[in-house]
């Protein structure tokens, strides 16, 4: 699928998304995810990394900063390009902080405008999971409700004995926390 | 943890999202920035003497519309940067645009005036205090800045930085104009927009390591 076309289809799945619409959001999530893990993979093999995990690492830091910087997204551009800009950062910072000068990094700036063909996912390595032990007990049980169990968030939450509001920002601070973690790991 | 699971993780736990409170929260700050910024100078420095009738002057208002000129291109090129995939990066040349009328006017001002005065109009009694204040002072939006850049997704952290630090100095020239004893346009168009230049090299250096995320 050209850019372009997937523009066109992603645009209003994404602005439903940001209305609260939660099942446009997976529509979206999984649409750009397949993009970025081209695109991500065709760049780390480009610097020599060639190991599927860590394409899979990257993708899933780049998902977290896209859910966590929604509010950044102007509603009057273009979503491919929002996304793409934060995958490219989070493509260059793990670069970075996994052992290469800023300079020489050979990130493709036009890549993007390529079609990406479909990766099929890969297994990541453990960068998320461990960023995930670390949460507080609370936050971590009602995460493993929703993700493992398949609990809706409701029920994650009666079981939680907090409000479907509470436990859905409880989460959101929660996945906050990870992705600063996963930022900071790498920092030194 | 699997990339599906994470995605179904982000998408049962949305919630709307207001994509306008970044603009919004900018401008808030700038504005709360300036006029805590001209307290500041005010607490400080105190005002200059003549102030009460000195404010609707020529060059008094001159600092002002400088300042408040290229305050509004910067902070608009700071709020845009904070969103990925806008590329405002060439806007921020559109300072040079009130900077440089400044300049021309300096420019007539002395080829008016006798070539032994020129000195005297461009450097005045207090060019080291005007710089460095507005470098000093201009740390207090500076501040406000930083902390609202953390909040947004700042893929060019230099530019973010460099329009960070015009816009700092920019606000603290309009705060400083309520100190400031220099009436002369040469002295204007020249330490405050070295300032300003001076606060963007300082935003373009420190962004890339504060505001990593």
């Amino acid at each position: 699928m050209s850019l372009a076309d997937l523009e066109t289809q992603l645009r209003p799945v994404f602005l439903s998304a940001l209305a609260g619409d939660a099942s446009a959001y997976r529509v979206f999530l999984e649409a750009i995810s397949l993009r970025l893990r081209g695109y991500l993979r065709h760049q780390l093999a480009r610097a020599g990394r060639t190991e599927p995990s860590e394409t899979e690492d990257v993708l899933q830091e780049t998902l977290l900063a896209l859910h966590l910087s929604r509010h950044s997204y102007d509603p009057a551009s273009p979503v491919t390009a929002w996304a793409h800009a934060i995958a490219r950062y989070k493509l260059v910072d793990h670069l970075r902080r996994s052992g290469r000068h800023a300079s020489n990094l050979p990130i493709d700036d036009e890549a993007y405008q390529l079609a990406a063909p479909d990766m099929p996912a890969s297994d990541a390595r453990l960068d998320l999971a461990r960023a995930l032990q670390s949460l507080p007990e609370r936050t971590r049980t009602l995460i493993d409700r929703v993700k493992v169990q398949g609990c809706s968030v409701a029920e994650a939450a009666s079981a939680a004995g907090m409000t479907e509001t509470a436990a859905k920002v409880a989460i959101h601070r929660g996945l906050r926390a990870m992705a600063r973690l996963l930022t900071k790991r790498r920092a030194l | 943890m699997q990339t599906d699971e994470l995605i179904s993780l982000m998408a049962t736990s949305s919630q709307p999202v207001d994509t306008g409170w970044l603009r919004r929260i900018t401008w808030l700050a700038a504005f709360l920035a300036m006029i805590g910024t001209t307290l500041a100078v005010l607490l400080t420095l105190g005002a200059r003497r003549d102030l009460a009738a000195a404010w609707a002057s020529a060059p008094v208002l001159g600092k002002v519309l400088l300042g408040a000129s290229v305050a509004g291109i910067a902070v608009a090129v700071f709020q845009r940067s904070l969103r990925p995939g806008l590329s405002p990066r060439g806007h921020l040349s559109l300072i040079l645009l009130p900077i440089t009328a400044v300049m021309l006017w300096a420019v007539v001002v002395l080829a008016r005036a006798p070539a032994g005065e020129w000195a005297n109009l461009t450097f005045g009694r207090s060019w080291q205090a005007c710089l460095i204040s507005v470098v000093l002072y201009g740390l207090i939006p500076f501040a406000a800045m930083i902390a609202i850049a953390r909040r947004g997704a700042p893929v060019d952290l230099r530019l973010t930085g460099a329009a960070a630090g015009v816009a700092s100095a920019a606000l603290a020239t309009i705060a400083y104009s309520v100190h400031c004893p220099e009436d002369t346009i040469p002295f204007i168009a020249s330490w405050y927009p070295l300032a300003m230049g001076l606060m963007a090299a300082v935003g373009a250096l420190a962004f890339p390591r504060f505001v990593r995320w």
